[in-house]
């Protein structure tokens, strides 16, 4: 005899049955409503596959460049695709290894020396024509051609450099005196205005940079230094320049207290991209940063009052320098299109027609790799709205800034001189201890790969 | 009969062969062929080039990182397993009384443990913030300055185990259902020889849910020796290398360096110790593992 609690129980169950069947189909349905990716515009032409790390609002700036390229097209298509973060490297990779990699990929990851070593780009000297050549060697930028090439070929046409320089916030320069017009010519001299523009709470916790030199690599070409010799291809490590310059960070370091600048700065936000940039904030009088923050200062902050200004150099230091960085385009061997993809790198490089180039780097306010682009007249019109991108275009032809040295470890080299940098800096290691224990570290990774095959 | 059973097993591998397919592709392959790539030198889309033993020559004699990074997963392994024992089973044994409201505190103390990791490690991001995070907001209203907590060289490491400490509800719902099996004759019994509460939790809970806390223990030891994600959002090895655990290392070996045949070799290593650890923790359990019999 079934009791009437027991019915009521199998009645529940059965509805909680038919919910989850319900629940489950509704969900399969909707995973296929789901739009699979847009057809093709021209599907008449041949396709070239760009992969590409940018999101959000940089992912429409690509995509705008992509479908200018396809308006001026008629044998090529270009179809992009996002493959955002850490997982884009391995994704090529193993695309690569696969043998279906995109045609052309966008990169800015320190790649190019190991992939190339790897044989896994195609040297894009192969695909330019003798006057392409010679109108790239004369007019890029040395850091360009620092960055793209590798064993005397070139693997990656960059469509956008970073560099650093000082933005100055003048309310902060006015409320203790200090005249931007006469801006230090010497980084001692920058550090003392430095000092006269910190704050600090009542227990003594520092609230306001007013400026500290930081970053090892930033400021070793400074001091005549840097990690590689350019012209015999040696890394340069433990070197008396080097040595200078990472005891100078030191000192500055120490003077503030190694403590007090790790919970000031952990304490900030510094995000690229984001409009709570802590120099907006005013956490910061004085601070090294990107040239992509004269955008967003103008997007995000247009109240803010300030100037930029090149990083100036130490007593005997060389000027303009710094570390640099960018975007670069590299095309996979085993790509199926490789000559759609040099059309593409060409038109947005602004290699074939700079002043159609020209725009673009507008668009993403990016700096070019030559001369003849950054004399436009559309970017001098985009430089005339954001006068404080000039300092950058100052900085950017000098042969004082430096990538990271084009070697095949050039990741784990990144990786230990950030490390040194980071003993010294918090004052667990000497500057002489942590150059030591680099050069070691370089040494035996050097060795190693001799050990096992590899010719460098 | 054999012709039956045959049909009949042969039914039963249909129905699992998918499982058994990818089982034999994703993981056994990949599995036996880490074995041969650990002795060559590979960078993914080059062939493998033979090296012999020079991989495992070299990690066990050239690298002070690989030796550092062991060094820092032994110490987690060792730290955070037991407090992570301790703490599921002090509050499993508070989550098994009876009072009012108590599914609500258990679902409360579980859910922790079904956020995703990484979500997980970003809110702790936040939370151990030196100047705005939550950690040191408190402590700052008992007048105690926090430390920097992961930008710390001293405090990261602690840092991570004190977070691992927020998944506990995993295990401490596997805790809660072993003290639930545990016959209430026990505790009668205990009653009439005269134990009080801590006799009673000392001589018949801890005993009885021993099988628990060694497939916990297990479970804990394999993690632990495999910590990886936390690490890569949170801290990515640093500050000076003091959250450089082993699977961290191994991972940008392989990925940042294209350093296959050396991961791979990291990775049987990682296989040997942890199996290792799992036979000398089977090995004792005879010792104070109780089954109830």
């Amino acid at each position: 005899m079934e009791t009437d609690s027991a019915r009521h129980g199998k009645r529940r169950g059965a509805i909680a049955v038919w919910a989850s069947f319900i629940l489950a189909v509704i969900g399969i349905v909707i995973i296929f409503a789901l739009p699979g990716p847009p057809p093709r515009k021209y599907p008449d032409r041949e396709p070239v596959r760009m992969w590409h790390m940018w999101t959000a609002e940089w992912k429409d700036v690509v995509e705008k460049i992509c479908d200018r390229f396809n308006e001026s097209q008629t044998k090529y298509e270009l179809i992009p695709l996002s493959a955002p973060g850490a997982a884009a490297d391995s994704k090529f990779l193993l695309s690569v290894a696969g043998g279906d990699p995109p045609d052309v990929m966008a990169q800015w990851n320190q790649v190019i020396p190991k992939w190339a070593d790897s044989n896994l780009l195609l040297p894009l000297d192969s695909l330019m024509t003798p006057e392409e050549w010679t109108v790239f060697q004369q007019k890029a930028y040395p850091a360009v051609k620092k960055i793209g090439m590798y064993k005397g070929h070139l693997y990656g046409v960059t469509t956008g450099l970073n560099i650093w320089a000082c933005y100055c916030r003048l309310d902060y320069l006015r409320e203790a005196g200090l005249d931007a017009e006469r801006f230090p010519d010497t980084l001692e001299g920058l550090v003392e205005w430095g000092q006269l523009l910190h704050k600090f709470d009542k227990a003594g916790h520092l609230t306001r940079m007013g400026f500290m030199p930081t970053w090892f690599a930033m400021y070793a070409p400074a001091f005549g230094g840097g990690f590689y010799d350019w012209t015999n291809g040696r890394i340069l490590i433990n070197t008396p320049e080097n040595l200078n310059a990472l005891s100078y960070l030191v000192e500055q370091r120490k003077k503030l207290g190694f403590e007090n600048v790790v919970r000031f700065e952990s304490g900030l936000t510094i995000g690229i991209g984001n409009a709570d940039w802590p120099f907006i904030r005013g956490s910061y009088a004085i601070v090294v940063d990107g040239q992509w923050r004269v955008e967003q200062l103008a997007k995000y902050a247009p109240e803010v009052e300030y100037v930029t200004k090149p990083i100036p150099p130490p007593k005997g230091g060389v000027p303009h320098f710094g570390w640099i960085n960018g975007n670069f385009m590299i095309i996979p061997k085993g790509a199926k299109q490789a000559a759609g993809a040099w059309e593409f790198i060409k038109f947005w490089s602004g290699l074939s027609e700079p002043e159609r180039a020209a725009e673009f780097y507008t668009w993403g306010g990016w700096l070019p790799l030559n001369a003849d682009i950054a004399n436009a007249p559309i970017y001098r019109e985009y430089v005339r709205r954001h006068p404080q991108f000039q300092t950058f275009l100052d900085v950017l032809p000098s042969e004082n800034v430096q990538p990271t040295p084009p070697v095949p470890f050039q990741v784990y080299l990144w990786d230990r001189i950030t490390q040194a940098d980071d003993s010294a800096m918090r004052g667990t290691l000497a500057p002489q201890e942590a150059l030591a224990r680099l050069e070691r570290e370089i040494a035996r990774e050097i060795a190693s790969r001799k050990e096992f095959g590899y010719a460098d | 009969m054999k012709v039956r059973s045959f049909k009949k097993n042969a039914i039963g591998y249909a129905f699992i062969s998918p499982w058994l397919l990818g089982f034999l592709v994703f993981t056994a392959g990949p599995f036996l062929v880490s074995v041969y790539l650990s002795f060559t030198r590979y960078d993914i889309v080059s062939a493998p080039v033979w090296v012999g033993w020079a991989n495992y020559h070299k990690l066990l004699t050239g690298d002070p990182l690989f030796w550092k990074s062991l060094g820092i997963t032994f110490k987690y392994a060792l730290v955070a397993v037991p407090v992570g024992i301790v703490a599921g089973v002090g509050l499993a044994l508070l989550l098994n009384l009876e009072i009012r409201g108590i599914s609500v505190y258990r679902t409360v103390f579980y859910v922790p443990s079904i956020v995703p990791v990484v979500a997980t490690s970003v809110i702790f991001v936040w939370l151990l913030n030196p100047q705005i995070g939550l950690v040191n907001g408190l402590l700052r209203w008992f007048g105690i300055v926090g430390p920097a907590w992961l930008q710390d060289t001293k405090w990261a490491f602690w840092s991570l185990v004190f977070m691992s400490l927020w998944g506990v509800g995993g295990s401490m719902i596997i805790y809660l259902a072993g003290l639930k099996d545990i016959p209430a004759a026990l505790y009668e019994a205990a009653i009439i020889d005269g134990a009080g509460a801590w006799q009673r939790t000392r001589h018949v809970t801890l005993p009885m849910i021993t099988p628990v806390i060694f497939f916990n223990l297990i479970m804990g030891v394999i993690g632990a020796f495999q910590y990886f994600t936390q690490a890569y959002v949170m801290t990515l090895g640093g500050p000076e290398d003091s959250t450089h655990f082993y699977a961290l290392y191994l991972f940008n070996r392989a990925w940042r360096y294209l350093d296959m045949g050396y991961a791979s070799a990291m990775a049987w290593i990682l296989f040997v110790i942890v199996m290792v650890f799992t036979i000398l923790i089977f090995r004792t359990h005879k010792r104070w593992v109780h089954y109830g019999n």
